[in-house]
């Protein structure tokens, strides 16, 4: 009896048995393969059991089972796309969460996002992580779709990956532009009316296509639940097909683009061998990935939490009322500074100078060429980019003219960018804009940052000289209302004195105040007041603005 | 230490150290969302300043004063210790201040005090019931009015007449008048709630019709069909204010405006009052 008991050999055998269900937990490999991969062993079984991860598992299945070396160069991609497909899983997962708070409907959507901050533990680090993903995505779906064309990578087999790669660039652009109005503040809402107005300036069907989308001539609850649906339903399946598509065609058919240095011309056959070298997935590339994970991870809360970036929000949306400086997305602003060029009237300037009379204004409807064919060619151009580009050299310097264009487009859309901000091209009449800079309707602004004690009550006058200090008797003084005050001279006393500028920025013999009341308790109200003699007429105007300030409202 | 284990490495430390960033943001995270939420409060109550500077002013004050006769002060003593047992509301004076500008007043709950002598009363202000405003604005608005719990005087109990009341008499012998405090108490009074600013200013300004309302008053005395006692301007001014009812200006047939302004404004004022009008010619 005993002598059959071989401890030995249970000792073998459980062993084994362990062993067979770490082999089938991690899809082919060992305790002893384990180890070696956390170590960067080499293999230590033949065939390569890591190999066999990657047709037992699905998901190791979709990814190379090794990319070649040049093509894991940092400079030559720097993660730009892996980046952007983390930032989707970031919006992924925490948009999930998110679902759970919020109600789609104008009457509660607001609210939803108050109790999220003020009645769910970490609500506003995921609402941030959220936003900030977003941001990311858009920002590095760009860059990477610009290291794309600057390395060439677009060529040859890879044309098709190009061109979901661009359609990706849209999902992504409308799938954080969906989501911009489910806050239903102030800014959400008047961000998206101005999105969806350029879709009414499209021929023959402008005017369904906005009535489709906001499900009503103004965006109210149908928009919303539609805006909605866009978001959480329509553009991620979107999205994680054409995702699939673009990265299975990397992953599986082509690979990730050596550098041209290494592929192309004369090069010796080391560097060549070198560049074409494996490196296999597991462990080398998985490792990477998941430092990178972990690496985009502790950024992104460490922004949010340590370095305070939030998710801005504004007050609760009102149709009736129209803030000062509204604006698009900033990934919009090309647009926004695209719809500020008048061609008709560009082209009549042209012929004038010629000496020829035209009237085009009626036949080129700026809207229409400026919203929405321009835009449209811009897409069409960035999609036919790999059939446009004949030119087979990958390395920058024999492609001098693909690059020349790229930074070019690029150059074009940043000044596009600055050219859709309120500052630009828009005459606001110089007292609104000094009084909107200093306390702005929506948002923050040098007045509302003024400490609660600092506001002092009195009357405090514009006049020659700025004033140094509002507060003497106070042994700490004012600093902040004393600085804000300096400034609302100083832009009064140059649009007053300064004859030189655009009647619209100019303040004859301008007289302006600065009212501070006590209000009620804990609360002050602040009246902002300019009068001046209109520049035309020389008839006295005014305007003003109160606002009312709390003790608690920038307790941080 | 090869490429994978630094990663490995450093890849722990940032899972570590990100874990612990989150630890410490959720020991924050109470304080954080009471914060919040008294943040919100402040905005509640800013937001319901200003909504209540451009629709409640003309009637209940810019500081919630009142006016005598008419609409009952907010910025009030009595109003936040016994107005909710007066009218047996079991809710928050919150909730009270919002079910009131929500739904309006057909007639005056004190009529003996405010008469009122308009239908309604009080209008209805939300949305639901044709009024201009939000439910959520009425909520700040409300957050606003409660806001004077704590400072409110007592204004019920001891109505402040820094001198005798100037009676009905319009025969007397006025104090003299200063024109300057005149214009101040038009405003501060509340005449402006009833008697509502044209693109000319307030009415007793001159409009393209008519002159303002010393050279009106002048004139209305030699009409054939002045029915009042006042011999000079000066009286036809302090009739219309004191008893109104004595003669009305043809087009504004029923009397609206409260007969009580005699008990409720000292000669002083009302002298005030008619010298500031007097110079609107």
């Amino acid at each position: 009896m005993l002598k059959s008991l071989n401890f030995q050999d249970i000792r073998k055998k459980a062993a084994e048995a362990f062993d067979n269900r770490v082999r089938i937990i991690t899809a082919g490999m060992g305790l002893d393969e384990l180890r070696a991969v956390v170590r960067g062993d080499p293999p230590t079984e033949k065939p390569n059991p890591r190999y066999k991860v990657h047709t037992t598992s699905f998901l190791f299945h979709i990814r190379p089972r090794y990319y070649e070396k040049g093509s894991t160069l940092f400079a030559h991609t720097f993660r730009l796309g892996f980046f952007t497909s983390f930032f989707f899983f970031v919006e992924l997962f925490t948009g999930l969460i998110l679902m759970i708070y919020y109600t789609p409907s104008p009457a509660e959507a607001y609210n939803s996002i108050l109790e999220l901050m003020s009645n769910v533990p970490f609500g506003q680090v995921l609402r941030d992580l959220h936003r900030i993903g977003a941001e990311g995505m858009v920002i590095f779906s760009v860059l990477h779709m610009l290291r794309t064309f600057l390395t060439g990578s677009y060529k040859k087999d890879r044309t098709f990956t190009w061109l979901t790669g661009v359609f990706l660039l849209g999902i992504t652009l409308f799938l954080s532009f969906s989501g911009y109005l489910l806050p239903w503040d102030q800014l959400s809402y008047w961000a998206v009316t101005i999105g969806t107005s350029m879709a009414e300036a499209a021929p023959l069907f402008g005017t369904q296509v906005n009535l489709l989308l906001r499900g009503a001539p103004d965006i109210g609850a149908g928009g919303l639940l539609r805006f909605y649906l866009i978001h959480v339903v329509l553009f991620p399946l979107l999205a994680i097909w054409v995702i699939s598509i673009h990265y299975y065609k990397v992953a599986r058919e082509h690979g990730i683009s050596l550098p041209a240095k290494m592929e192309e011309g004369n090069i010796s056959p080391e560097v060549k061998k070198e560049g074409k070298q494996r490196i296999d997935y597991i462990p080398d590339l998985l490792t990477h990935e998941v430092f990178l994970t972990a690496l985009g991870l502790f950024v992104l809360i460490a922004m949010v939490t340590l370095f305070n970036w939030h998710a801005p929000l504004e007050h609760v949306a009102n149709p009736q009322q129209t803030p000062l400086d509204t604006k698009a997305p900033w990934y919009f602003w090309w647009l926004q500074g695209m719809l500020k060029i008048d061609p008709a009237s560009i082209i009549e300037n042209l012929f004038s100078k010629v000496g020829l009379q035209v009237e085009l204004s009626a036949l080129l409807n700026s809207k229409q060429i400026m919203g929405i064919v321009l835009p449209t060619v811009l897409g069409l151009l960035l999609l036919a980019v790999p059939y446009i580009d004949r030119n087979p050299h990958r390395s920058l310097y024999k492609r001098p003219v693909a690059v020349g264009f790229g930074l070019l487009f690029t150059l074009v859309i940043v000044v596009l960018s600055y050219m859709g901000l309120p500052q630009y091209g828009i005459q606001t009449p110089a007292a609104t804009r000094i009084i909107q800079d200093l306390a702005p309707e929506e948002g923050s602004g040098p007045l509302r940052e003024i400490p609660f004690d600092q506001l002092r009550v009195g009357v405090y006058e514009v006049g020659d000289s700025i004033p140094r200090n509002l507060c003497p008797d106070e042994p700490e003084g004012c600093p902040a209302l004393t600085g804000v005050f300096a400034e609302f001279s100083r832009r009064v006393n140059f649009a007053a004195d300064n004859e030189k500028l655009e009647p619209y920025q100019r303040l004859p013999n301008a007289q302006a105040v600065m009212l501070i009341e006590d209000w009620q308790q804990d609360l002050r109200k602040v009246t902002l007041r300019i009068l001046w003699d209109d520049v035309a007429t020389g008839s006295p105007k005014n305007y003003e603005r109160h606002l009312f300030l709390h003790r608690a409202h920038g307790a941080e | 230490m090869s490429r994978v284990q630094l990663e490995i490495s450093l890849g722990v430390l940032l899972v570590l150290a990100t874990g612990t960033i989150l630890i410490y943001q959720g020991l924050l995270e109470e304080e954080r969302m009471a914060r919040f939420e008294e943040q919100q409060r402040a905005q509640a109550i800013e937001v319901g300043a200003e909504l209540f500077d451009i629709n409640c002013k003309g009637c209940h004050g810019p500081q919630g004063e009142g006016t005598p006769g008419l609409c009952p002060p907010l910025n009030d003593k009595y109003f936040f210790t016994d107005r909710l047992k007066d009218v047996g509301w079991s809710g928050s004076i919150e909730d009270y201040v919002v079910a009131t500008v929500a739904s309006g007043r057909l007639t005056s709950t004190r009529p003996e005090l405010y008469p009122g002598n308009v239908r309604p009363a009080m209008p209805a202000w939300s949305e639901q019931y044709g009024g201009p405003l939000r439910e959520d604005q009425i909520r700040f608005i409300a957050a606003f009015v409660a806001n004077w719990e704590a400072t409110a005087p007592d204004r019920q109990r001891a109505p402040v007449l820094a001198g005798p009341p100037v009676g009905t008499d319009i025969t007397q012998e006025l104090p003299v008048g200063d024109a300057v405090k005149g214009e101040t108490l038009a405003s501060s009074q509340g005449c402006v709630g009833c008697h509502v600013a044209g693109p000319t200013g307030p009415p007793w300004n001159p409009t393209a019709d008519q002159p303002g309302i010393g050279d009106r008053a002048a004139a209305r005395l030699t009409q054939s069909d002045y029915s009042g006692n006042a011999d000079t301007p000066d009286q036809y001014l302090l009739e219309s204010i004191v008893n109104p009812a004595a003669y009305l200006v043809p087009g504004y047939e029923t009397v609206l405006m409260p007969g009580t302004y005699g008990q409720t404004i000292t000669a002083q004022d009302a002298a005030d009052l008619i010298a500031y009008l007097l110079t609107v010619k």
